[in-house]
């Protein structure tokens, strides 16, 4: 049966059990992949696949249950299950739903013509060709990749909310490998939205150029140095240390930031921006995984934390309304917090300017060991780095091997210069994370 | 789960134009954990999934459709699928499905389904419980006990119809602990492939915890480690996870196949260390990464990686072993029917060697001891990988000094397995997930106690 059909089998079955307040929550996706090596298609792959998890307050307490069955018997067996579990539980957390009466933002997400699999399969033979041809370092093992599908999420409850989200979109990769016959180095880039205006040389030049620029690379000297973030590196910092921001952690005492709303965590140049709506992403979120409204809010404010992130049931704890950020990893998850777009907000100077004003010191375009290097908790981080000497105010040799490391929370009062230059988040959904490239003092670097 | 006649017709339909191989991978899976947080049930997670995965050959070629829809009219609409991305063409394959029989060698005592969620939130606040109390500095524990009982089916046009049940059981505990406003996590996370027997003596829930704690409590009074290059110490069980990272995903056929590899065109040549003897073994009873077969169908084995410094064998699943020209080592691994099944790895380690664990750390006048490792990650192409120190001592004159926190490893895979020196005889796993373009699979670390010559130590 349908979500729809299975809506229906679950509110009977939760009549039948007694059970007043529950709420589905559906996500599915269609998609289709294509991979090619060489100069041929040697992947494909088409996939269905979608879930229902169902809540329900029993006695205050909120009881889960997933599945990727909908049928009328999975129906009962769902019901029963989350009931079971509620029983178990033993947190005070209040048990929350919304009703029906919410109004919401209205963010179309971007249309175009969704390419089918013959078009994909067309497009990536494209790619595959150009970036075999782009430069004669490129490797023959390099390999292009496009993808296209829709999403949906919907949720539905017994307090009349009934909503739903759906949205398509199609992703270009490529994934270059080159050599000098001395050693390889490989890069990728990724760009998504509707290809006819994906400017497709661009996408792989950039790779190439990114993958020749580690060849040869050098271990920089140890020593503490002035360090120039990358936007896709301090993007990636702050994912990493964005649980801070979540007062489900700050309640738990897992953040940083806890108990810190009004006070200075910044420089008084570092504004932290969370919108569900940043422009071209490809599912702008009206609706929270609770079903709240959302909204664009500074989190950090001029150097001020102004507000955590809240779903229901954080805010009640805190005695507060919700933010609009209930989230789930996947459907089958429980609803946590998490931003939508969260990004730095940009300052004026391009990097040329900010790379100028570092003098010297590393450029860092690269991290890698993020979940393990990096403690969103203390705020702590060591981490491999990639990138290039920064001599004279100037990008110069490629600089490998070596690690960065100093603490999150104490870096954002140490940023001395923020660029101009913030790009959207890559890559399809309804969040992500971006970033200007920003100049820091005072971090370490470990090389030889 | 599908009868076998089912699969055949569903087979037949996939080869119907032209492939010269098709496979089935259905599965209805229970996965069942229970979150702690300090000492109350917080979150009680309960997910079925079921699906099913239908994949043709032909050539270098591989086609996949998935679907949530196991019955079969869905199941020849996904073979429909697959045989029309394919093209056109003539079926040049005849088969029969046999039922493999091919034995359980992890009999489970205890189905974790069986056992009520209040008793296993019993075992669960044991084990916080146990952190809590450890030190007045312990501040919070956070607790989680995961089952899994994954059921699977594979038919594949080589004749194969065989179904496995693989159950396994984690129970997971991260304590913090504050000094002076110093913040520091600890975590110890135990798991087999077994049912609650693992409990009955094997697991004890307060040793768990107690660990968790120990390890949080130790590292909020540490200083930051420095940074350098150095010698390096690295304990057994999870110290493991450097060959995992350093060596062993360049040695899966997902980058050997498509020479994206370090270690790619190297059998027989020399590409490490006298002292390293490398394995990789799926067959260990009750171990974490075990398989009875693989996601292929491929009966599970050990098999010798390398030995005393020389490569022997790569890991390899058929699709990739098609490009390379070799037979599958039982490697295929996928987390659920939604993934493409690729080469990965069970339980691998590095085997014991001949050192006296006290002489390794005497032969070190300044140095790290890395008693437990985190998490790491690896570029296959260039063999650059990282890992965190989760629990680091600094080493002076040959003896263990002060903890020290904050410290990560970087290097170069084939540079660093060549300088691990020295190899103890305290040979022990650890568990982790581990993820790649597969998804995340359950995996064994393992090693006893090395030296590492030197290594580039991230610190501050």
């Amino acid at each position: 049966m349908d979500f729809n059909e299975f809506k229906k089998a679950v509110a009977d079955a939760a009549r039948q059990m007694g059970i007043p307040d529950y709420e589905l929550y559906y996500a599915s996706g269609e998609s289709t992949d294509v991979e090619a090596f060489g100069h041929e298609i040697s992947g494909f792959t088409s996939s269905v696949e979608g879930g229902v998890s169902l809540r329900c307050a029993l006695n205050g307490r909120m009881g889960y249950a997933s599945t990727q069955v909908l049928s009328a018997q999975e129906a009962v067996s769902l019901v029963r299950r989350a009931a079971e579990n509620a029983a178990v539980l033993e947190s005070e957390e209040p048990a929350l739903f919304v009703d029906g009466s919410q109004t919401y933002e209205d963010h179309p997400a971007p249309a175009y013509p969704l390419p089918d699999a013959a078009a994909l399969t067309e497009k990536v033979l494209e790619l595959q060709d150009k970036l075999l041809g782009a430069d004669p370092l490129v490797l023959p093992n390099s390999q292009s990749y496009a993808s296209s599908g829709t999403q949906t999420v919907a949720i539905f409850n017994s307090r009349g909310l009934d909503v739903s989200v759906s949205a398509g979109t199609a992703e270009f990769v490529v994934a270059p490998i080159v050599g000098d016959g001395q050693e390889m180095s490989n890069d990728y880039n990724f760009k998504a939205g509707d290809p006819a205006k994906i400017d497709f040389d661009e996408l792989v030049s950039k790779a190439v150029t990114d993958a020749k620029n580690k060849l040869g690379g050098s271990v920089p000297q140890t020593g503490d140095m002035p360090v120039v973030f990358a936007p896709e590196a301090m993007r990636s910092l702050l994912a990493t240390f964005s649980s801070a921001f979540s007062s489900e952690m700050a309640q738990r005492g897992l953040s940083a930031l806890r108990d810190k709303e009004g006070q200075m965590v910044a420089g008084a140049n570092v504004t932290i921006v969370d919108d569900p709506f940043f422009e071209g992403i490809a599912m702008p979120r009206p609706f929270d995984a609770e079903g709240s409204p959302t909204h664009k809010k500074n989190v950090i404010e001029d150097g001020k934390l102004v507000t955590l992130l809240y779903n229901l049931q954080t805010a009640a704890k805190a005695g507060r309304t919700t933010t609009g950020n209930a989230a789930k990893a996947g459907y089958a998850s429980k609803v946590d917090v998490r931003p939508f777009v969260m990004y730095l907000k940009p300052g004026q100077i391009s990097e040329d300017e900010l790379l100028a004003q570092a003098g010297n010191g590393v450029y860092i375009n690269s991290l890698g060991g993020l979940h393990a290097g990096a403690n969103p908790v203390s705020g702590d981080f060591s981490l491999q780095s990639g990138g290039f000497l920064i001599e004279d105010g100037k990008k110069t040799v490629p600089v490998k091997s070596f690690t960065v490391a100093g603490n999150f929370f104490t870096m954002l009062s140490h940023i001395t210069a923020i660029a101009s230059n913030l790009e959207p988040p890559r890559g399809g959904g309804s969040t992500g994370f971006t970033s200007p490239s920003v100049l820091v003092e005072g971090l370490t670097v470990a090389g030889k | 789960m599908i009868p076998r006649d089912v699969c055949e017709r569903v087979l037949r339909a996939a080869v119907a134009t032209g492939a010269d191989y098709a496979e089935i991978f259905a599965e209805n899976s229970l996965n069942h954990s229970i979150e702690m947080v300090g000492t109350k049930v917080n979150t009680i997670n309960d997910n079925v999934i079921a699906g099913a995965a239908v994949r043709v050959y032909k050539g270098l070629r591989s086609i996949m459709a998935t679907t949530v829809d196991t019955s079969e009219a869905g199941l020849m609409r996904c073979a429909k699928n697959a045989a029309a991305a394919l093209g056109t063409g003539d079926p040049v394959l005849d088969f029969t499905l046999t039922e493999r029989l091919y034995g359980d060698i992890h009999p489970v005592l205890l189905v974790p389904s069986s056992v009520s969620s209040a008793k296993k939130a019993a075992i669960l606040r044991e084990s916080c419980q146990a952190a809590l109390s450890y030190d007045p500095s312990v501040r919070q524990a956070v607790g989680t006990l995961l089952d899994v009982d994954h059921n699977i089916l594979i038919a594949n046009t080589e004749g194969i119809y065989a179904q496995d049940r693989q159950i396994r059981t984690r129970i997971s505990v991260s304590a913090v602990a504050e000094k002076d406003g110093q913040t520091q996590t600890g975590s110890c996370s135990p798991g087999r492939r077994m049912g609650m027997e693992m409990f009955d003596g094997l697991i004890d829930p307060a040793a768990v915890g107690v660990e968790a704690a120990r390890q949080a409590v130790v590292m909020a009074g540490a200083g930051y480690c420095p940074a350098g290059v150095m010698p390096v110490a690295i304990e057994n069980g999870f110290g493991g996870v450097i060959f995992h990272e350093a060596c062993g995903h360049s040695l899966e056929a997902t980058s050997v196949a498509y020479n994206a590899s370090q270690f790619a065109g190297k059998l027989g040549q020399k590409i490490a260390n006298d002292k390293v003897t490398a394995i990789d073994d799926g067959t260990i009873p009750g171990a974490w990464g075990s398989i009875n077969f693989d996601d292929e169908g491929t009966p599970s084995r050990k098999r010798v990686l390398i030995e005393k410094g020389v490569l022997k064998s790569y890991m390899i699943d058929k699709f990739n072993g098609r490009r390379m020209g070799m037979e599958s080592t039982a490697s295929s691994r996928r987390q659920s029917y939604a993934f493409t099944p690729t080469s990965r790895m069970t339980n691998t380690y590095i085997a014991a060697g001949e050192d006296d664990n006290r002489e390794i750390i005497a032969s070190i006048p300044y140095g790290l001891y890395a008693r437990k490792m985190g998490g790491g990650s690896v570029n296959p192409v260039t063999g650059e990988f990282n890992f965190a120190v989760d629990e680091g001592y600094i080493v002076r004159n040959g003896q263990i000094c002060e903890p020290v926190r904050g410290a990560s490893l970087v290097g170069k895979g084939s540079e660093i397995i060549q300088k691990i020196d020295m190899v103890g005889t305290d040979m022990d796993m650890g568990q982790g997930m581990c993820g790649s373009s597969s998804g995340s699979i359950p995996t064994n670390v393992g090693q006893p106690l090395i030296r590492v010559s030197s290594i580039t130590v991230g610190g501050r």
